[in-house]
């Protein structure tokens, strides 16, 4: 199955452990990931600076899905998810927007098309892959690890938009997590926000939030926290020692993107997951998964 | 109403007014009966005292010059969860977006980083700079040692387009 893969810019700049495990992952389950032609800002940061530009960029990326000829588009980070899902509906809704917008790709000989369906990884995985035959692929699983699970803002709101899980009590992700052999553990803080958009005006605060979570997550006893968007990524996994300075906490938990754990489920090779490439205190999880 | 000294001349400016409702599409502050249900789950709240009840109410009442030169509306994580709670559809989360709009066109202080993300989108097409990749042992490596595609920024066509876009402002 032909699927287009919008990366965004966090997760090209930076997040580079998200991207191989994603395109080490999915063609085990099919998936014939094509690139865009172009990398892209998804619009999001520019819809504090000017609303109509942001949704410009998002249905250009919507646009550049069109050339590849795919009907899927995979969208890994949650903001570009949301940012993208937002632009789609406008332009569904409101016929004037709809007019200015497809108007200005044109001028570039680009094609917004109304039937591109915009998936994430996690419901890529659970809705459309299904949790049988991911459960099925296991062949290493991974008994008797407790794990945490983030699910990120964008990705579970808001509901009008159609969003990739329930708002208030989202289970996909931990569903995914226990067919993998796992034990996913429920925890009072786990709809809390990363903080990442923070990071571009209140530091401070952002890491704040981040280290709040970090050890609420350490402090219920699991062996590590999982996570599917490079913002949250970053801020609990790249970020993880300034979060723990920040809220006067001694932080030592395993961060890892779900891909890389499916991939370990599925016995591929740390390398190719970017498994060395987590910051925080990866080895301490790795060394509990049975050989 | 902390944001507004209640005991001032602050005069009402309906046109400002207008123009947020404007982009919000029905979205509309009017229909905000002040349940605090945003507030009560506003992640900015806990740190930076962000109340989107009262900025709902602020713009309810004109009072939109004084949101748009604020500090305030700049601490808002994007979490949507005001959105997603709001009972009346009134989306604090959009009006806060509204007034960000409107701060940059009036060149009131806006967070230096926003505006770098928009010319380094300009620049790039992307909003971030690829940065030095470590692994957790500090070796340096980059996209061809991890074996991972060139990527190719935009055609030519695109800047254009966008400054373009950002001329438009509203649709």
């Amino acid at each position: 199955m032909k699927v287009a893969v919008f990366w965004g810019c966090r997760i090209l700049a930076s997040q580079c452990a998200y991207e191989m495990s994603v395109r080490e992952v999915l063609p085990k389950f099919d998936g014939e990931l094509v690139d865009l032609c172009e990398a892209l800002c998804c619009g999001d940061p520019v819809k504090s600076v000017n609303d109509f530009a942001a949704n410009y960029l998002s249905a250009r990326v919507l646009a550049l899905a069109n050339l590849t000829g795919a009907k899927d588009l995979l969208v890994p980070c949650n903001r570009c998810h949301f940012a993208v899902s937002e632009a789609k509906g406008l332009i569904e809704k409101d016929e004037r927007a709809r007019a200015k917008i497809v108007g200005l790709l044109k001028e570039e000989g680009l094609q917004y098309n109304p039937d591109t369906r915009i998936w994430h990884v996690i419901d890529f995985l659970h809705d459309l892959i299904g949790l049988d035959r991911v459960k099925k692929a296991v062949v290493k699983p991974l008994k008797g690890i407790k794990l945490a699970t983030h699910y990120g803002c964008q990705i579970l709101r808001y509901g009008d938009l159609g969003r990739v899980d329930d708002a208030e009590n989202p289970r996909k992700l931990d569903e995914l997590v226990g067919v993998l052999g796992a034990e996913s553990v429920d925890y009072a803080e786990r709809l809390d926000c990363c903080g990442s958009a923070l990071t571009y005006s209140h530091v401070d605060s952002a890491l704040s939030l981040a280290g709040s979570k970090l050890k609420a997550v350490q402090n219920s006893g699991v062996d590590g926290l999982i996570v599917s968007c490079p913002d949250c990524g970053i801020m609990f996994d790249a970020k993880q020692k300034d979060a723990a300075v920040t809220v006067g906490a001694k932080l030592s938990l395993p961060v890892v993107y779900y891909t890389q754990l499916l991939g370990l489920a599925l016995s591929i090779e740390q390398g190719k997951l970017g498994l060395n490439l987590n910051q925080s205190s990866v080895d301490q999880l790795l060394a509990k998964i049975p050989a | 109403m902390s944001l507004v000294d209640s005991m001032s001349m602050a005069k009402p400016n309906l046109e400002s007014r207008e123009k947020i409702l404007s982009k919000l599409r029905g979205r509309d502050p009017v229909n905000c009966f002040q349940c605090m249900k945003c507030t009560s789950g506003c992640t900015a709240l806990k740190l930076l005292e962000l109340k989107p009840h009262e900025i709902e109410k602020l713009v309810n009442l004109g009072l939109v010059d004084e949101l748009a030169s604020s500090d305030i509306i700049w601490t808002c994580v994007t979490c949507l969860k005001c959105v997603q709670r709001c009972p009346q559809k009134a989306s604090p989360y959009h009006v806060i977006m509204a007034l960000r709009n409107l701060a940059v066109e009036r060149e009131a202080k806006v967070p230096e980083a926003y505006m770098k993300a928009v010319s380094q989108i300009l620049e790039t097409g992307l909003a971030e700079a690829y940065q030095k990749i470590t692994t957790r042992k500090m070796e340096t490596c980059d996209r061809e040692s991890l074996k991972l595609p060139k990527i190719s920024g935009p055609k030519e066509g695109f800047q254009a387009a966008f400054l373009k876009a950002l001329e438009e402002r509203q649709a």
